[in-house]
């Protein structure tokens, strides 16, 4: 119980703090902005299925460009004003830091996503009749994607005091685990086999499903595995700070 | 109230701190010393329990640092170097996470967070932004949110850095008003700071405890074998011929000063170093109707005698 609310202090406050700052707001209009555009551009035009498949599948291009911005100061800022000392001698664990900032940062990203995709459902709800289970799935598919690129930036962020090379790097495992991967298992000098366990890794193919309404357990496992994986590495990358 | 039993911590090939045994008794104030990068911020890290040591053993309030992790944390009040604190958060605000951090209950956290702002004198600033105040009101909301918890054991690493001389006696004073009820270790480079409010002064250098001792101690073993400056108006000659009959003196060098006075450095033998040659000096000088303008021991202040160990320890040839 104790455990749990210590977890959640520190993911309120990060929450908070995240209200505090302008790149927070600046993210929400970026966001808001893009998802707006890419609605109009992709979904709103006479003919087009009344659900937002499309949009889903542009919009997880935006998140990954938002979120590594979004985790990078996670750690690195407390790296570098030192405030990490105070925390880490705080009765908290290693753990609790970590997942409590994971999820102070994941509540706002789904408030960020919510918002935009909620106004637009409104629009699309006036404009015809649309289907809402595809709509309800990819805000899913959303989330958990949501979920990983949080652990990967907060991951990163535990690596070093240095918010630009956090967010760097961000970027980088993020491309690697969709793009790279992707154009990898498309690569014919691979043998097929190979070519289909790459594609397995690509996180646009297991986030695909969730926007034509169809929850595949395999992706979920997926998201939240690699989730979890990463949120691992940064508990361990904050642990070996200590035996430095 | 704190233990430390061998400790040796090292960083690749250098030894940050190497060796260092000691003991604090509850309620009291010990005044931490040493140069720049003599290893008293790694020391007290690992004493928070911020960094392992590589060996040794730390105990906090009956507490093994290490393996009763929560139990020592929750007895710890620390203020790092620096005073790092997140800058967007408000003063009330801030106070209400550590405590929560702390697992105190509401009732209690507002309880505490008022006997603190009474302590650090916060009443200006609670509602402000912590980004926004000075650095001796960053340096109370520091302090603050060590006293915070109730513990028992306070580390305060370097509090009086960056104040000006007002704010340094501020702070001073407030942490002079916590002995007795917490047992404080406080790290500092400037000697007349720690003197000032410390029972008991540990000096470091090299990652090695050089001295150890109250201030009044170590100002004894300062005196102890010092040279004695004397000026005089009597002739050098005289001056020599006199004490060279003292069997406690080693040697005599005389100066003549611009005003034709003499000013003669004496030294004891080592024999002697107990006996406070000043009034054996006083009598001759009375004895021979000298007149003396200045009669002292050479080095009088613990600030040299503080230059002089470490200096040892890092220039051992020199």
């Amino acid at each position: 119980m104790l455990k749990q609310n210590k977890t959640c202090t520190i993911a309120a406050r990060e929450l908070t703090s995240l209200f505090y700052s302008p790149i927070a707001y600046i993210i929400l209009a970026l966001f808001s902005l893009g998802l707006t555009l890419i609605f109009f551009r992709y979904t709103l035009y006479i003919g087009g299925p009344a659900d937002m498949r499309f949009t889903f599948t542009w919009v997880i291009w935006l998140l990954m460009s938002l979120a590594p911005a979004l985790t990078m100061r996670l750690l690195s800022e407390e790296l570098a004003t030192g405030t990490i000392e105070t925390l880490m001698t705080a009765p908290v664990s290693d753990t609790q830091v970590i997942i409590g900032k994971w999820l102070g940062t994941l509540i706002f990203t789904t408030i960020l996503m919510l918002i935009p995709i909620a106004a637009l459902t409104v629009v699309l709800e006036y404009a015809s009749s649309p289907h809402w289970g595809p709509i309800l799935t990819g805000t899913i598919g959303l989330f958990l994607v949501a979920s990983l690129f949080l652990a990967i930036g907060i991951f990163a962020s535990a690596i070093t005091k240095n918010q630009i090379i956090a967010w760097i790097f961000t970027l980088f495992l993020i491309t690697f685990l969709s793009l790279a991967m992707q154009e990898l298992a498309a690569a014919d000098f691979l043998h097929p086999k190979i070519a289909i366990a790459i594609s397995y890794i690509n996180l646009n193919r297991h986030f695909q499903p969730f926007t034509i309404g169809i929850i595949n357990t395999a992706s979920i496992v997926y998201f939240i595995t690699g989730t979890a994986f990463f949120l691992f590495l940064a508990t361990l990358t904050l642990q070996s700070k200590r035996w430095r | 109230m704190i233990h430390v039993q061998n400790l040796i911590k090292h960083f690749g090939q250098t030894h940050a701190v190497n060796d260092i045994t000691f003991e604090i008794p509850k309620g009291h104030i010990v005044g931490f010393l040493g140069p720049n990068g003599a290893g008293k911020t790694t020391t007290l890290r690992m004493i928070t329990g911020y960094l392992p040591p590589s060996s040794g053993k730390i105990t906090v309030a009956d507490h093994n640092i290490l393996t009763q992790q929560t139990q020592a944390r929750r007895q710890i009040g620390y203020l790092p170097e620096h005073t790092p604190l997140y800058q967007e958060m408000r003063v009330n605000e801030y106070l209400h996470y550590r405590g929560k951090l702390m697992s105190m209950p509401r009732k209690d956290r507002i309880a505490q967070i008022a006997s603190v702002h009474d302590k650090c004198g916060l009443s200006k600033i609670i509602n402000r932004t912590i980004g926004q105040l000075s650095k001796g009101n960053k340096q109370r909301v520091g302090l603050a949110q060590a006293l915070l918890h109730k513990p028992q054991v306070i580390i305060l690493d370097e509090p009086g850095s960056g104040l000006d001389p007002s704010q340094i006696t501020q702070v001073r004073e407030m942490i002079r008003n916590l002995k007795g009820d917490h047992t404080v270790l406080l790290s500092s480079h400037i000697l007349p700071e720690v003197e000032k409010i410390t029972d008991r002064v540990i000096i470091i250098a090299n990652g090695k405890i050089v001295a150890d001792g109250t201030p009044t101690q170590l100002r004894k073993q300062v005196t102890k074998g010092a040279s004695i400056i004397l000026e005089t108006n009597a002739p050098h000659d005289k001056i020599q011929k006199m004490l060279h009959n003292l069997n406690e003196i080693q040697s005599i060098t005389t100066t003549q000063t611009s005003d034709q006075w003499t000013r003669a450095i004496i030294t004891p033998t080592q024999d002697s170093q107990n006996i406070d040659l000043r009034q054996t000096i006083g009598n001759l000088a009375l004895q021979n109707q000298w007149l003396i303008r200045e009669i002292r021991h050479e080095t009088a202040s613990l600030e040299q005698f503080f230059v002089n160990v470490t200096q040892t320890q890092i220039h051992p040839q020199g």
